[in-house]
């Protein structure tokens, strides 16, 4: 089995992914190594295999009526250590940790040291006692757009996303396209002005422009 | 009118924004049941009224979709790990007829068609974001 496997075998009781991101958030050097010993940076790969489905204990059942407790979203006003501080767009503010299990996307899988100031943010972990999010995830500057295709140039596409414009960055070695169900590919010779696609980008904070990540398009 | 059959669906899911957000998803507004909301645990389900229908056209796909209306709780599994959530319907789509015999599947287990959007909040608790599509389960009846 996998390392990410048994990362999450061991916590497929919430009380105890509970307590190993408590630990990890609070307890310092080793705990911290542990966590880098059992997570991963890449979120495809943390989330290959089964997480928390309480096998004993309590049955924790979110409150549908409420915001999930252990998401949070919104843009982040400050970074300290590991903590960051982020201004949910309902207003909430929140106070994420970020451990070396927690993986970072950001067009990429990346590290946590590229998060900044103003980028938005989607983060799952686990609400703590005292409040913070333990993050399992970030997902900085993320964005899922349905579009349709209206200009394509040499290294830009031109989107229309709900009558907005939207500036579409090909970027070398990371942009993909997957046409159908077929693997991601790096030919986005198939796309086509007036079809449409899914766009995973990362959104350039304040602007109408978004870096590419994956164009899910019809062939 | 689409279909009878109440069974367990296997479908994409994708996921999209609603409800106050940042960037792109500024616009986007609280969806159709006034109550979209991305860190909520809730869905989009393309047969929530006619109008909804009218829009979103399963059937052009020959999918079958049960009129579900706002609130409807849906239990969602992935194929590809195992996981769930549990959700309530907040807005009508996906647009399924515009990706009609697409297609996702994890180590051989597939679903094709969209028939399930879900909040950002939703969607990570069974995949990365990162992904965007996910085959899945999903059923009225429980897990």
């Amino acid at each position: 089995m996998s390392s990410n496997g048994t990362r999450f075998d061991s916590m497929n009781n919430p009380l105890d992914r509970r307590r190993f991101l408590g630990r990890a958030v609070l307890g310092g050097s080793a705990a911290v190594v542990g966590a880098t010993a059992l997570g991963s940076l890449a979120p495809e790969a943390a989330f290959a295999a089964p997480a928390a489905q309480r096998p004993d204990g309590p049955v924790r059942e979110p409150d549908l009526t409420k915001p999930d407790p252990d998401f949070a979203e919104g843009r982040i006003m400050s970074v300290g250590g590991s903590m960051l501080m982020v201004a949910g767009s309902d207003r909430t503010l929140h106070r994420i940790h970020v451990t070396a299990a927690t993986s970072v996307w950001k067009l990429r899988p990346t590290t946590f040291d590229q998060a900044a100031v103003g980028d938005g943010l989607y983060a799952r972990g686990v609400r703590l006692g005292d409040g913070t999010l333990a993050a399992d995830a970030l997902w900085l500057n993320i964005v899922n757009l349905v579009v349709h295709i209206s200009s394509i140039g040499k290294d830009v596409i031109h989107f229309d996303h709900n009558g907005s414009r939207v500036i579409g960055h090909v970027v070398a070695g990371t942009t993909a396209a997957v046409y159908n169900d077929t693997p991601a590919v790096s030919d986005l010779s198939l796309l086509r002005v007036g079809s449409h696609a899914q766009v995973i980008g990362a959104w350039r904070p304040d602007t109408n422009e978004v870096d590419l990540a994956t164009v899910y398009a019809a062939a | 009118m689409p279909s009878e059959i109440d069974a367990p669906t296997y479908t994409e899911t994708t996921w999209f924004c609603c409800g106050t957000a940042w960037g792109p998803c500024g616009s986007t507004g609280r969806g159709a049941c006034g109550t979209c909301n991305s860190g909520s645990l809730q869905c989009a389900w393309p047969n929530t009224s006619d109008a909804c229908f009218d829009i979103t056209r399963p059937d052009r796909c020959g999918d079958t979709a049960l009129r579900r209306t706002c609130g409807h709780t849906f239990y969602i599994t992935s194929r590809c790990n195992g996981n769930r959530v549990t959700v309530r319907i907040a807005d009508c789509g996906p647009q399924t007829d515009l990706w009609c015999g697409e297609r996702t599947c994890c180590s051989g287990l597939c679903a094709t068609n969209r028939l399930m959007d879900l909040t950002p909040a939703a969607f990570s608790r069974i995949g990365s974001l990162s992904t965007g599509r996910l085959p899945v389960r999903v059923s009225s009846e429980g897990f």
